[in-house]
């Protein structure tokens, strides 16, 4: 038995070898195909954590009277926070405002020189809330349009929920050209591997025919051309991973520039999911494609 | 050891390849089939090896009916009916002696039986000398003896020759027809396929004669009568 499987490795790679540029041109076309699937991860991580860090910011302001005293906020403050969709609401004080405000304009003269003339502090002290879910985005929002307090000033409700299903909506797009792309290369691969076998079996047709004519199982025969499709995937795979780590380093430091203040390391994404990415992505493409040979072989073998 | 009962083979278009041929050949004769082209000794041949399955009728080979074959039965078929042919099937980039160790590699046998089975084999067929010669570098009674040895590997039951001096001058013909009755002689039953006349009439063996797809003669001590 082990006689026969060592034979049959031995013919799996002497098709390669004897079909080196049919063989160098399957191998390329795993690798676009392995390399799409990939990338749509990659979008697919960087998306998310895109949309995740956008929701972290996801906020409403009620403004409060200058006046209102402390009991007061602390009351209103207790009243929305025993509210089931809301996740967590802060208070700022007039003077933290001003010193936030002074901060984020701080390069802006004409601001600061604004406020150097007023000799008082024109803003007001706020309550910053952030909803539990932000699916749940639109029903806070008229949650605390039904609070009729005299503390409150004005509400600022910008309305994110715009910007985050604009985000959903291109990440989807994305996704779905993604998986339009990875789709037909999957689909041209197949259409490779098939015609590599039958190639492979065109150039082999002597020897075939004379190992039927001798009595070898069709087993025998069959094998080498699936040790072959399965070797094609070995080794894209292997081209695959290097090469996309490769890719993954240069992509790194964009990534940091565009995630700033957060932590998103898209290697690390894909080595904490090694082998559910390309261990998966090996076994299913190695099953497609040694499913194509098989029927090209079962196809074509007969000679 | 080969039994034909009533077989008959149609092809789609109607065309009738064999017509109710029935036969009996015992275990270590030599028969000739002969008949002219279209009689139906190919599709004869193919039924015998598995290739083709008849559309009526029985084939039995050493009690096993092999009428409806199954794809992963033919391969245990074909050990036990060794088959050549007139272009001898061989392969080009193999030396000879490969080309014998071939047929026994692809069916899982030991590198020591291979390395021991054949260089007897080509002992046998007299090739000794020329083993590692390549096909194009022999004559064409050589490939076919190397073909003859290759079919000898499993040691067959049956040998069944198709045409096999087809390609071949009269020397070499009777060189390849002398070793077939020299493999007889070891107890394998022969069948042989040919519309050479002076081959079988020399041969003074059974003659089984196809004329249309009918079996038209079963002579003991035959001669080519169409």
């Amino acid at each position: 038995m082990w006689l026969s499987a060592g034979r049959i490795l031995k013919f799996g790679f002497q098709d390669i070898a004897r079909n080196v540029w049919l063989s160098l041109v399957t191998v390329m076309i795993l690798v676009l195909t392995l390399f799409s699937v990939n990338l749509l991860l990659a979008v697919q991580a960087i998306s998310g954590a895109a949309v995740d860090t956008i929701k972290n910011k996801i906020d409403v302001s009620l403004y409060l009277s200058p006046e209102a005293s402390a009991d007061k906020i602390a009351v209103l403050k207790a009243r929305i926070s025993a509210m089931p969709i809301v996740n967590s609401v802060d208070f700022v004080s007039q003077e933290e405002a001003l010193k936030r405000f002074q901060k984020f304009n701080v390069k802006d003269s004409t601001i600061n020189q604004a406020l150097s003339t007023l000799n008082s502090n024109p803003l007001t002290p706020s309550l910053v809330i952030k909803p539990s879910e932000t699916g749940r985005f639109d029903e806070l929002l008229m949650a605390l349009n039904k609070i009729d307090d005299p503390l409150i000033q004005a509400r600022d409700f910008d309305n994110y929920k715009t910007i985050l299903d604009k985000i959903d909506a291109i990440t989807k797009k994305v996704s779905e050209a993604g998986f339009f792309v990875s789709g037909l290369f999957m689909l041209i691969t197949l259409l490779v591997i098939f015609n590599t076998a039958k190639v492979a079996i065109y150039t082999h047709r002597n020897e075939i025919g004379i190992m039927r004519l001798v009595g070898a199982s069709n087993w025998f025969i069959k094998a080498p051309f699936l040790i072959s499709s399965f070797l094609y995937t070995l080794f894209s795979s292997v081209f695959v991973t290097i090469v996309f780590y490769l890719f993954l380093n240069l992509l790194q430091p964009y990534l940091e520039a565009f995630f700033v203040g957060y932590t998103f390391n898209i290697m690390a994404y894909f080595t904490a999911n090694f082998w559910a990415i390309f261990g998966l992505q090996f076994l299913v493409a190695a099953l497609v494609n040694m499913l194509a040979s098989w029927l090209a072989v079962s196809k074509y073998s007969n000679v | 050891m080969i039994k034909f009962k009533a077989v008959s083979k149609l092809y789609n278009d109607n065309v009738v390849a064999l017509d109710n041929v029935s036969f009996y050949i015992k275990s270590g004769e030599f028969v000739s089939l002969v008949g002219q082209s279209g009689a139906g000794k190919t599709t004869l041949v193919k039924m015998l090896i598995g290739e083709e399955n008849p559309s009526e009728g029985r084939i039995e080979v050493g009690g096993w009916d092999i009428t409806r074959l199954r794809g992963s039965e033919v391969p245990h078929l074909r050990r036990q009916i060794a088959t050549i042919f007139q272009d001898y099937k061989l392969l080009p980039k193999k030396t000879l002696l490969e080309n014998v160790e071939f047929a026994l590699q692809v069916c899982g046998k030991s590198m020591k039986k291979i390395k021991l089975v054949a260089p007897q084999v080509m002992r046998i067929v007299g090739l000794e000398s020329k083993m590692h010669r390549y096909p194009h570098e022999v004559s064409g009674g050589e490939r076919q003896r190397t073909a003859i040895a290759r079919s000898l590997v499993y040691q067959p039951k049956i040998l069944l020759a198709d045409e096999p001096t087809g390609n071949l001058d009269s020397i070499n013909a009777k060189e390849i027809v002398d070793l077939l009755l020299k493999i007889n002689s070891f107890g394998t039953t022969v069948v042989l396929v040919t519309h050479n006349r002076d081959v079988v009439n020399k041969l003074r063996k059974r003659v089984l004669t196809l004329h249309e797809g009918r079996l038209v003669s079963d002579q003991a001590v035959g001669k080519y009568i169409i």
